[in-house]
């Protein structure tokens, strides 16, 4: 089930520039994602040692802490995942 | 524009190498890399902004502290206590006006050194680390062999402890503190940069190499009026 926090948008344009940021994908290829966007299995410079820094810098620039049994498949699966698992934990 | 020069320093633990930039005269910075993989993502970018300092007219070294570069001391034997005392007894033989630079964890290193400034990039303090290179563990979930494990690098006990307990420098001396402007964290300048120190691979920015050359240089020359 899909939930539509408020402020959400100002999430998504974060986590975009996040993957861009730590791996070094250009502004446009993000631009491009959209919420079915396969990420982990499908990107390969999302590694695992990857999904670490994009964790802990979503962490940093959301002011947000996940916790480690937070941290699964699922959560990285898309890119609308993602964006979802970050806004609930930025916008609450 | 003086070029590198390869050198080494002595310390009550050992003798490490070291690489020399600009003048030997006048004001020295000595900079600070992170410890481990950001180490190797950040030399190059730091190195520049050393050339740029040069450039500027200001020396610059950039010392292995022990278990880090070159060293033969091991990961697994490193101390941040060892660390710390090297960079310190570095500081106290160069004899100058001498400034720490750092970057990210190196900000860890010029604590207890009698410094005319600390100039850090992006401080970040043990504790933010450990918890960055545990991440890491739990993101990899492969079998790790063995509990001192960490992404390839084998840490001692005493290490960890070190780095649970290890802040930058918060004392009354000069601090001018970087951040990017993606970071909320306050800041004394932030520049609009991506953080290379996270990125998989090694890479440079000469850019903001030379904005940030610029910064220190003009700060260096603030703190000298």
């Amino acid at each position: 089930m899909l939930v539509i926090f408020e402020g959400t948008s100002q999430v998504e344009t974060t986590v975009r520039a996040v993957l861009a940021d730590i791996l070094g994908l250009s502004a446009y290829r993000v631009a491009t994602f959209t919420a079915n966007t396969p990420l982990f299995g499908a990107l390969p410079e999302l590694d695992s040692m990857a999904v670490a820094s994009v964790l802990t810098e979503l962490e940093d620039r959301l002011g947000i802490l996940i916790e480690d049994d937070e941290i699964d498949g699922e959560m990285l699966e898309t890119f609308g995942a993602l964006v979802q698992f970050a806004a609930s934990k930025a916008l609450v | 524009m003086t070029a590198l020069r390869f050198d080494t320093y002595d310390w009550s633990g050992g003798r490490e190498a070291l690489l020399r930039f600009g003048p030997d005269t006048g004001p020295v910075v000595i900079a600070a890399l992170p410890l481990f993989e950001e180490a190797n993502r950040t030399r190059q970018f730091l190195v520049t902004v050393l050339r740029d300092l040069a450039d500027h007219g200001i020396g610059s070294v950039l010392p292995d502290l022990p278990g880090t570069g070159e060293s033969i001391v091991v990961t697994g034997e490193s101390q941040v206590r060892d660390q710390r005392t090297a960079y310190t007894e570095l500081a106290q033989q160069l004899g100058r006006n001498t400034y720490g630079i750092s970057i990210r964890s190196g900000a860890l290193f010029d604590t207890d050194a009698a410094l005319a400034g600390r100039w850090q990039l992006s401080p970040q303090s043990g504790e933010d680390l450990l918890r960055e290179l545990d991440r890491g563990r739990v993101a990899s979930r492969s079998a790790r062999a063995s509990d001192t494990d960490y992404a390839g690098n084998t840490l001692s006990r005493e290490m960890l402890a070190n780095l649970c307990d290890a802040t930058p420098y918060a004392g009354a001396g000069r601090l001018h503190v970087v951040r990017l402007e993606s970071d909320p964290r306050d800041a004394d300048v932030k520049h609009a940069a991506p953080p290379l120190w996270r990125r998989s691979e090694p890479g440079n920015d000469i850019t903001l190499a030379q904005l940030l050359a610029d910064d220190i240089s003009h700060w260096i020359a603030s703190c000298e009026s």
